[in-house]
């Protein structure tokens, strides 16, 4: 019996299905069986990320409407077999779905795989309560601003109030360790004081996720990039591992000097 | 100019996105206003709206004063189907449903629904027109050009082998000359589609996350980036011809072919040079040939 996990924001644009995308990923490594579900129906990414738009022939709206079995949905990805991707139509929208379907295919998945991770579409409508729906476990994903904070409480609230949901844990991403050090931006323990939540990983800024983005190849399969290593570490814990943050902090070596040299040529250009 | 379009026996005016019997009525005299309405049998599609007996008589009327007749309606809501059982108009549910034969991953049939003949939800506007038959000499120029670029670029290694159906292969293709070709002039964007029970001409681009599915050829004077089903009730022969083939999956029939993954880059690939594409099937797998000088 597999564990059915939604990776919700409240707030658009702070990582949902990047980390959708590189938690599954990584799990596959791991050996586990993973299915991911794409619920943005009419706006689907998931797939796109994980460079699979093209082999996509039957959507999850497919399923619901009984023109093929879930099984002929699911589509495998190139390299990891134990990573199967569950994808939104792109030309219906979110009232295509509801939460009794999405419960039903939940179900279903959870029999035979290890996880089944869910990405939720921003907002709190429908599109929302429909990835919800068939989740007993929640990942919150934020980034260190006040308008992501302030939806995750939202989400948070609402994850409360729903009973299936045993246990929710959040994720801060996009930290930038030399911002907050300078004070501007909050700090991990800020966040966690403001949302009273426990962390379950926390994930550095990196520009290698904008260019595996569009290479449509999760940075996980990258083990040099930093956010790489901290989706993976989030995949262990997820597993019940315990393993301690990476720390952001004292940036060391050479990846710190270089990122002190932009950090100078940035500033000299503003000051220009 | 709503949404209406041509069958053989009739003319359907889709009028499921209608919130009320007055907006409904405004749409319906408008439509009717066209030459093209005129002596028709008219099927309506009225959605799950509910219309009382004098709503639904007032539309038959309004019909009549026309010089057409209903025909019959197709209706989700019960209490229009029972008003309309009440004044003797046929309830009957439209059958233009395409049947697709499906590509095989590991599926044997599907059945792409709610294809309609009129308009995409998104409620784009078109125009439709009716074509003449393609004449012989242009279905001569499109197989010799196939023929002469036989040698050029293909998505996929194929062994050449001769055409043993040639008599089948003019029958198909005259068979696509002859279905009506809707026409289009517009930019197509990710998750509008476009279906017709006929050949489909787009002036324009067709981005990523589109479809387009077509009974006939399906010809963009454009870049194809999204889905593309040409004879997709069954007719092997079809084409899908572009400016630029950069489709993230195309289908012909029952045959399927995915961009490779090499190419596979979320955007279109913009360049001021194009050579036309031709797509097609060969030897049980689509290939595309480029389209050269002449």
């Amino acid at each position: 019996m597999g564990r059915v996990i939604v990776i919700t924001s409240g707030k658009g644009g702070v990582g949902k299905t990047t980390t959708s995308a590189n938690i599954g990923t990584a799990l596959a490594k791991a050996g586990q069986k993973v299915i991911l579900i794409d619920t943005d129906i009419g706006l689907r990414n998931l797939d796109l990320l994980l460079g699979l738009e093209n082999r996509i022939v039957y959507t999850i709206i497919d399923v619901v409407e009984g023109r093929c079995k879930l099984k002929q949905a699911l589509v495998k990805d190139k390299k990891n077999p134990n990573l199967c991707l569950l994808a939104a139509a792109q030309t219906r929208d979110k009232s295509a779905l509801s939460q009794e379907q999405l419960k039903s295919i939940c179900d279903e998945l959870k029999e035979d795989n290890d996880f089944v991770i869910v990405d939720c579409p921003a907002g709190i409508e429908q599109g929302f309560q429909n990835a919800i729906a068939g989740a007993t476990e929640a990942i919150i994903v934020t980034t260190p601003e006040m308008s992501a904070v302030r939806d995750a409480d939202r989400i948070i609230g609402l994850l409360e109030a729903k009973e299936e949901i045993e246990s929710y844990k959040l994720l801060l991403n996009r930290v930038r360790p030399n911002l907050v050090q300078s004070n501007d931006m909050m700090s991990v323990d800020d966040v966690v004081d403001i949302l009273s939540c426990s962390l379950i990983g926390i994930i550095p800024e990196d520009i290698g996720v904008i260019t595996s983005t569009n290479k449509g190849e999760p940075i996980v399969n990258d083990e040099q990039s930093l956010a790489g290593q901290a989706y993976q570490n989030v995949a262990k814990r997820i597993m019940g591992e315990e393993i301690d943050f990476l720390n952001l902090d004292e940036p060391k070596g050479v990846v710190a000097k270089i990122k002190k040299f932009f950090a100078g040529l940035f500033g000299k250009e503003q000051k220009a | 100019m709503e949404n209406n379009g041509f069958v053989e026996n009739g003319f359907i005016i889709d009028l499921g996105h209608a919130k009320d019997a007055a907006e409904i009525i405004y749409e319906l005299s408008n439509i009717l206003e066209m030459p093209e309405a005129k002596n028709k049998e008219i099927c309506l599609k009225l959605g799950v709206i509910n219309l009382s007996q004098s709503q639904l008589l007032s539309i038959k009327s309004l019909i009549n004063s026309m010089v057409s007749e209903l025909a019959f309606i197709d209706t989700d809501s019960e209490q229009t189907e029972l008003a309309a059982l009440n004044l003797g108009i046929i309830v009957s549910e439209l059958s233009n449903e395409i049947e697709v034969t499906t590509p095989e991953i590991d599926a044997k049939e599907v059945e792409i629904k709610e294809i309609e003949v009129g308009t995409p939800k998104d409620g784009l506007s078109y125009e439709l027109i009716e074509t003449e038959p393609v004449e012989e000499e242009k279905i001569e120029v499109v197989e010799k050009s196939e023929e002469a670029l036989k040698a050029e670029e293909k998505l996929e290694e194929l062994i050449d082998e001769e055409n043993e159906q040639v008599s089948e292969k003019e029958a198909a293709t005259y068979e696509i000359s002859k279905l009506p070709t809707l026409y289009l002039q517009q930019t197509l964007r990710s998750g509008q589609t476009m279906s017709y029970d006929g050949n489909i001409l787009l002036i324009g681009d067709a981005h990523p996350g589109s479809e387009i599915i077509a009974k006939g050829d399906i010809t963009i004077w454009g870049v194809l980036g999204g889905i593309a089903h040409a004879g997709a009730r069954g007719n092997d022969f079809a084409k899908i011809r572009a400016l630029k083939i950069n489709a993230i999956q195309l289908r012909i029939s029952g045959f399927y072919a995915r961009r490779p993954d090499a190419m596979n880059i979320p955007f279109i690939q913009r360049s001021n040079e194009f050579t036309p594409e031709e797509a097609s099937v060969n030897n049980k797998e689509i290939a595309i040939y480029k389209i050269s000088e002449r």
